[in-house]
C-alpha cells in the first residue's frame, strides 16, 4: 500500500484520544462504603460481561473513527489489486504533437487529423471521473483547457477545434510539464500517453540524456506514472520550405527600394522543374517567379519593392509546392516612415550661416529641402539649443544628436535615458564647450554608462596639419558603414582631422564597439547599445572647427547611414519568435483604452492598454501560432506583427516505427500505434486502486453505529 | 395542635445530640398533633393468685377471696404492663452508610429511641437488643425511667460494624425472648431473604407479633450515580467493586425491586408487618406505623 499524502497518516494517533479519555475518567473516580453489595453484586454479575463487550466494542468504533478518517486523508492506494479497465478512474496526461510538421498530409487527413482522432479514441476509453489533461508540444506546451478536467465531452469538443501549424515540439520541455502536472492529479493510477510523428529534429539523439534523466524523476514519484508513445501519421519526407527572408534592416522610407532575398529550400528527393513563388505585399500578390529546386537543393529568390504608403506592411514569400502549407511562406512586417524625425541639440549656435555647432549636419540630413528641390528628404531635423531639451521635445523623435553640448541638468539627462531605452538613436559629437568631467562623470556612469566611452584629452593641432590624421578606410562590416565599402559613395580615408578627442577605451567591456578607426589608432565611431536603443559616440565634432569632414563627399552620405542606422531600431520589434509577446507603444492618452489584436486563424482578442511612465503599451503574450498578428490601435491605427518559428520542423524525416520502439524501450516506456492498441496494452498492466472512498463511507458507517451504540447503552441507565 | 417537631426531617432532628430529647421531641410532637389520645390504658391481664407473705403490699391483697376463704391470697398479674415489646436493631456495616441525609444507622437508632420512649410512656415493657453477626447487647423487656436510660444509653454508643446475616442472628436470638410479644426489627434487611424471613417465621411461630422498618438511604433506593466509583464493602474490609455505576443502574434498580418483592412476599405470607423507611422520611411516620399497628392489635 501506498499513500499519497503520507503525512496526514500522522492524524492516526488521535485514535488514542478516546483511550485517553477513559483512562482519565477512570482514574477520577469516587469511593462510596456501600452496604447493598448483594445487590451490586448481583448486577455485576449479570451485567459484566455484556457490558464490557460493549464498552469494548464502543471504544473500538471511537477508536477507528479518528484512525480510519486518517487513514482516508492520506489517500492509500491498494497497489496488489488489479483494477478493472475502464472502471478504475486514473489521471492521464496526452501530450499532444501540434507542430506545424504534423500538418503533412493536409489539414482534413493529414497526420495530425490521425492523431487528434485517436487521441478523441484515448479519452473516450479513459473511465469516467478520471481527469485528463491534454497537453500541446510546441511553443510553451499549454494545456488545451487551463487544468485537468474529468469533463472529457468538453476535453473532446476543444480537442475537434484544435489544428497544428504551431511552432517546433519540444519534446524534453514537453515531457518535463507532464511530469510536473501529472505529479499534481488526483488518481493514483497515472498514465503519459505521447501522441506524435516522432520526427527527428523533435526527439533528437542528442537528447536522449534528457530523455532518460525525466525517466529517472519519473520513477522517483511514489507512483510512478506509465509512459506510453504513440507514433500516428504517415511518413513522409517530399517537403519544400521558405526557411527565412533577408533584407536591409535600415528603416524605410516611402518610395525608396528595398531587397528581399527568399532561401527556398527542398528537404525532398522530388526536382521541381516550376515551381511558382510569389511575393505578396500586405496579403495582395505584387511579383511571381518560376525557379527550380532539386532533390535537398536550396535556392534564393530575390524581389525588390518599393512602398508606396508610409505604415506598417507586411510582405510575404509563398512557395507553393506542397500540403505542409506553414512552412511555404515567410512573412515580415516593415514599417514604411514618411519621415524620420531627428532632434538636433546645437551646443554652440551661431546666427552666421555654417558657423553652428549643427549647421552642417543639418544640411547633410536634409539636403533636398536645403537645395529647395522637389524631392523629398526621409529625414526631418530640428535643431534646438541644449537649455530646451526635455521629454516633450523627445516625443515623436528617432533620433537625437548632442553636438557639442557643455552638460545637461538632471531631468534631461533622465529624459534623455528613458528615450534611449525605448529604442531611441543616440550620437554624440565632442566640441569646445564639452564638459569632459561632467560628461565622464555623470553620463559615461549612468545605470550601465549613456556615454558609450569616457572622453580622454583633445589631441592634435589645429596649426600643425603634419599632426592631422585620417579615418581609417578599410573594409567596413558595420551596417552603418557598408555602403563606403564601394568606393563610387565615398572614400572615408578623404577628410583630414585636426582636432580630435581621445576616448578611454576598456577592453573588457564587450558592450562596446568601435565601428570606425582614426589612422592616429584612435577610435574614430564607437556604438553601444543602451536599453533597446543605440549610442553613437564620434571622437570628432559635427562642424568643421576641427576637421575638414564636412567638406568631403562622403560627409552627407555617411551622416544620413548613421541618423537612419540608429532610427532603425524598430521597439517593440515587429517580427518576433514563437511564444514571445507582442507589443505597441501609444501615447499617453490611449492608456485604459482597448486594442484589438486578430491572430493567423482569424480569432480576434480585446487587450487593454496599460499606462507605462510617460507613454502607454498595448502588449499580447498568446502568440504560439506563428503567422500574422494584426493590432489595431485605439485610433483605428494598424499594425502589424509577424511571428515566426524555427523552420526545423520542415525537415519532415521521422524515427521509423522499430526506432521510436527502441527508444520507448529504452526509456522504459510503451508502444502503441493506435488508441485501440493502447487499449489492449492498458488491460494487462493496470494495477493500484485508491481506496480513500470505502475508507470514508466506513467512517460514515461507524459513526452512526457508534451514536446508536451510545443511545442504546444509554437507554439502559 | 402541632408541634415544631411535627415537621422536623431526621436532619434537621440530628443537630439535637440527647437522644432522649430527641425521643420526647418525636413523640410528643407526633401525640400533639393527634385527636384522639392513646393514654388510655390496657386492661391488666390476671395471672394467678397467691399465699400473702409478709412484705407484700397490702393494696394487692384480694379482699374477695379472704372473704370467701379468710386466708390472705395477693393477685399476681401476668405482665405489669400493657405490652412487651423487643426492639431488635441492626447495628451491622451496611447501616453505617450515609448519603446526602443522615447515616441508616443515625436514623435507626434514632427511631429505635423514639419507639422505646414512646412504649414506656404508654407503660409498656421494652428490650433492646442490637446485633450483627450475633447480638452484641441484650437488655430485657422493662418499663420505668431507668430503661429507659439505660437503652438509650446503649443506643447512644453503639457504633455500627460487621457482616449483616439476620437469619442466622434470629435464630440466636430466638431462645433469648422467652414471653410472645411484639418484636420491632430495625434493619436493612440485607442478606439472604430466604433465611431471613425463615427466621422471621420462627418468630411467629412462638406468637410474637413482628413489626419491621426496613431502613434504606435514598441512594440505595435510586442508585443515582454517574462517575467511576469505587464501591468499597461496609461489612468487609479489602472487599470492593471498581464500576462505572450508570451502566448498572437499569439492573440494580431491578435486583433491588425484586429483593424488595421476596421480602415483602415473605412477610406478608408470615403476616409480618414490613415497612420501609428511607432516611429522609420524619420519624413520626415511623410512630404513626407504630401505633396503627399497635391499636390493630389491642
Amino acid at each position: 500500500m501506498t499513500f499519497l499524502n503520507l503525512i496526514l497518516l500522522g492524524g492516526a494517533a488521535a485514535a488514542s484520544i478516546p483511550i485517553i479519555i477513559h483512562l482519565i475518567n477512570r482514574n477520577r473516580f469516587r469511593i462510596v462504603r456501600w452496604g447493598a453489595m448483594h445487590l451490586l453484586d448481583a448486577a455485576l454479575r449479570e451485567n459484566t460481561r455484556r457490558l464490557q463487550l460493549e464498552q469494548l466494542l464502543l471504544l473500538l468504533v471511537r477508536c477507528l473513527i479518528p484512525a480510519l478518517l486518517a487513514l482516508a486523508l492520506a489517500r492509500p492506494v491498494l497497489k496488489g489489486i488489479e483494477a478493472l479497465v475502464g472502471s478504475a478512474r486514473s489521471s492521464q496526461v496526452i501530450l499532444l504533437d501540434n507542430s506545424y510538421s504534423m500538418e503533412a498530409g493536409g489539414r482534413a487527413n493529414g497526420n495530425f487529423a490521425q492523431a487528434r482522432d485517436e487521441t478523441g479514441q484515448l479519452l473516450d476509453k479513459i473511465a469516467r471521473g478520471s481527469d485528463v489533461a491534454v497537453m500541446l508540444m510546441s511553443g510553451e506546451g499549454g494545456m488545451l483547457l487551463d487544468q485537468p478536467t474529468s469533463d472529457h465531452a468538453r476535453l473532446s469538443r476543444e480537442l475537434n477545434q484544435t489544428d497544428a501549424g504551431f511552432g517546433k515540439a519540444e519534446s524534453v520541455k514537453s515531457l518535463e510539464n507532464a511530469v510536473a502536472t501529472i505529479s499534481k492529479m488526483q488518481h493514483p493510477y497515472r498514465e503519459i500517453v505521447v501522441v506524435s510523428d516522432f520526427q527527428k529534429v523533435s526527439w533528437p539523439e542528442e537528447e536522449d540524456a534528457e530523455r532518460r534523466r525525466i525517466m529517472s524523476l519519473l520513477q522517483e514519484a511514489p507512483l510512478p506514472p506509465r509512459l506510453t508513445f504513440m507514433q500516428v501519421g504517415q511518413s513522409d519526407a517530399e517537403n519544400v520550405s521558405v526557411e527565412s527572408l533577408d533584407f536591409a534592416r535600415l528603416i524605410l522610407g516611402v518610395g525608396q527600394p528595398i531587397n528581399i532575398r527568399a532561401n527556398v529550400r527542398n528537404f525532398g528527393q522530388r526536382t521541381y522543374g516550376a515551381l511558382q513563388v510569389y511575393f505578396r505585399v500586405d496579403g495582395k500578390e505584387r511579383l511571381r517567379t518560376q525557379i527550380e529546386l532539386g532533390p535537398n537543393e536550396e535556392t534564393q529568390v530575390l524581389f525588390t519593392h518599393d512602398f508606396e504608403t508610409a505604415g506598417s506592411h507586411t510582405i510575404e514569400v509563398f512557395a507553393d509546392a506542397d500540403t505542409l502549407s506553414a512552412d511555404n511562406a515567410y512573412q515580415a512586417s516593415i514599417p514604411v516612415w514618411d519621415k524620420v524625425p531627428v532632434l538636433l541639440v546645437n551646443g554652440d549656435p551661431n546666427p552666421q550661416p555654417l558657423k553652428g555647432e549643427t549647421d552642417f549636419l543639418e544640411i547633410a540630413l536634409r539636403p533636398y529641402g536645403e537645395a529647395k528641390a522637389d524631392l523629398r528628404d526621409l529625414i526631418e531635423p530640428t535643431v534646438i539649443q541644449p537649455r530646451l531639451l526635455n521629454a516633450r521635445a523627445l516625443e515623436d523623435q528617432r533620433v537625437v544628436v548632442l553636438a557639442n553640448v557643455r552638460e545637461l541638468d538632471n531631468a534631461q539627462l533622465k529624459s534623455l535615458q528613458q528615450f534611449v531605452r525605448e529604442g531611441g538613436g543616440l550620437l554624440i559629437f565632442p566640441g569646445d564647450r564639452v564638459n569632459a568631467q561632467w560628461h565622464n562623470q555623470v553620463m559615461a556612469a549612468l545605470d550601465g554608462g549613456l556615454l558609450p566611452l569616457p572622453w580622454l584629452d583633445i589631441a592634435g593641432s589645429i596649426n600643425d596639419s603634419a599632426a592631422a590624421t585620417r579615418i581609417v578606410n578599410s573594409h567596413h562590416t558595420h551596417t552603418a558603414l557598408e555602403m563606403f565599402n564601394d568606393p563610387r559613395n565615398g572614400n572615408l580615408g578623404d577628410g583630414e582631422i585636426n582636432l580630435w578627442r581621445k576616448l578611454k577605451l576598456r577592453p573588457a567591456d564587450t558592450s562596446v564597439s568601435v565601428i570606425a578607426k582614426l589612422e592616429s589608432g584612435d577610435p574614430f565611431l564607437v556604438e553601444k547599445k543602451y536599453g533597446e536603443g543605440l549610442v553613437i559616440q564620434c571622437s570628432t565634432p559635427a562642424d568643421g572647427d576641427w576637421s575638414n569632414l564636412p567638406a568631403r563627399p562622403f560627409y552627407l552620405p555617411l551622416m544620413q547611414q548613421l541618423v537612419t542606422y540608429l532610427a532603425s531600431t524598430v521597439y517593440p520589434p515587429r517580427n518576433v519568435d514563437v511564444g514571445k509577446p507582442i507589443a505597441a507603444i501609444f501615447p499617453k492618452e490611449a492608456a485604459d483604452k482597448t486594442a484589438t489584436v486578430t491572430d493567423p486563424s482569424g480569432g480576434s482578442h480585446e487587450i487593454k492598454i496599460r499606462a507605462r511612465e510617460e507613454r502607454a503599451l498595448a502588449e499580447f503574450t498568446d502568440t504560439q501560432r506563428p503567422g500574422l498578428y494584426v493590432m489595431t490601435g485605439p485610433d483605428k491605427e494598424i499594425i502589424h506583427f509577424v511571428v515566426n518559428t524555427s523552420r526545423e520542423e520542415s525537415d519532415l524525416r521521422r524515427w521509423e516505427t522499430s526506432a521510436v520502439e527502441a527508444m520507448a524501450e529504452d526509456l522504459g516506456a510503451s508502444f502503441v500505434r493506435s488508441a485501440d492498441a493502447y487499449g489492449e496494452l492498458d488491460e494487462h498492466r493496470r494495477f493500484g486502486r485508491e481506496i480513500w472512498r470505502p475508507i470514508f463511507w466506513a467512517v460514515l458507517i461507524l459513526v452512526f453505529f457508534e451514536l446508536w451504540l451510545q443511545q442504546r447503552i444509554g437507554d439502559r441507565r | 395542635m402541632a408541634h415544631l417537631s411535627d415537621f422536623m426531617t431526621p436532619l434537621e432532628l440530628q443537630k439535637v445530640s440527647n437522644l432522649q430529647v430527641v425521643a420526647r421531641l418525636v413523640v410528643e410532637g407526633f401525640f400533639s398533633g393527634l385527636h384522639k389520645s392513646p393514654h388510655k390504658g390496657f386492661s391488666i391481664e390476671f395471672a394467678q393468685h397467691r399465699q400473702y407473705v409478709q412484705g407484700d403490699e397490702i393494696r394487692r391483697l384480694d379482699w374477695k377471696v379472704f372473704g370467701k376463704t379468710d386466708r390472705y391470697y395477693v393477685r399476681e398479674f401476668e405482665e405489669e404492663t400493657n405490652l412487651r415489646a423487643t426492639i431488635l436493631l441492626d447495628v451491622s456495616g451496611s447501616m453505617s452508610y450515609q448519603g446526602e441525609g443522615v447515616s441508616k444507622h443515625h436514623y435507626a437508632t434514632r427511631l429505635a429511641a423514639s419507639l422505646a420512649y414512646l412504649m414506656l410512656q404508654q407503660r409498656d415493657s421494652v428490650g433492646l437488643v442490637t446485633f450483627d453477626t450475633r447480638a452484641r447487647t441484650f437488655l430485657p423487656q422493662r418499663s420505668g425511667v431507668p430503661h429507659l436510660k439505660m437503652m438509650l444509653n446503649e443506643l447512644g454508643t453503639t457504633e455500627p460494624g460487621g457482616e449483616t446475616e439476620l437469619g442466622t442472628v434470629f435464630q440466636a436470638i430466638a431462645p433469648r425472648i422467652h414471653r410472645r410479644g411484639l418484636l420491632i426489627i430495625i434493619s436493612d434487611c440485607f442478606g439472604e431473604v430466604k433465611d431471613t424471613i425463615q427466621a422471621l417465621a420462627q418468630f411467629r411461630h412462638s406468637k410474637h407479633e413482628i413489626l419491621v422498618f426496613q431502613i434504606m438511604d435514598k441512594d440505595e433506593v435510586e442508585f443515582p450515580f454517574k462517575q467511576w466509583t469505587r464501591f468499597e464493602s461496609a461489612e468487609q474490609e479489602d472487599e470492593f467493586r471498581m464500576i462505572d455505576p450508570a451502566h448498572f443502574r437499569a439492573v440494580y434498580l431491578e435486583n433491588l425491586r425484586k429483593f424488595q418483592k421476596e421480602l415483602t412476599d415473605g412477610c406478608n405470607r408470615h403476616r409480618i408487618d414490613f415497612t420501609t423507611m428511607t432516611t429522609d422520611r420524619p420519624y413520626a411516620d415511623a410512630l404513626a406505623h407504630y401505633l396503627t399497628r399497635r391499636q390493630r392489635r389491642g
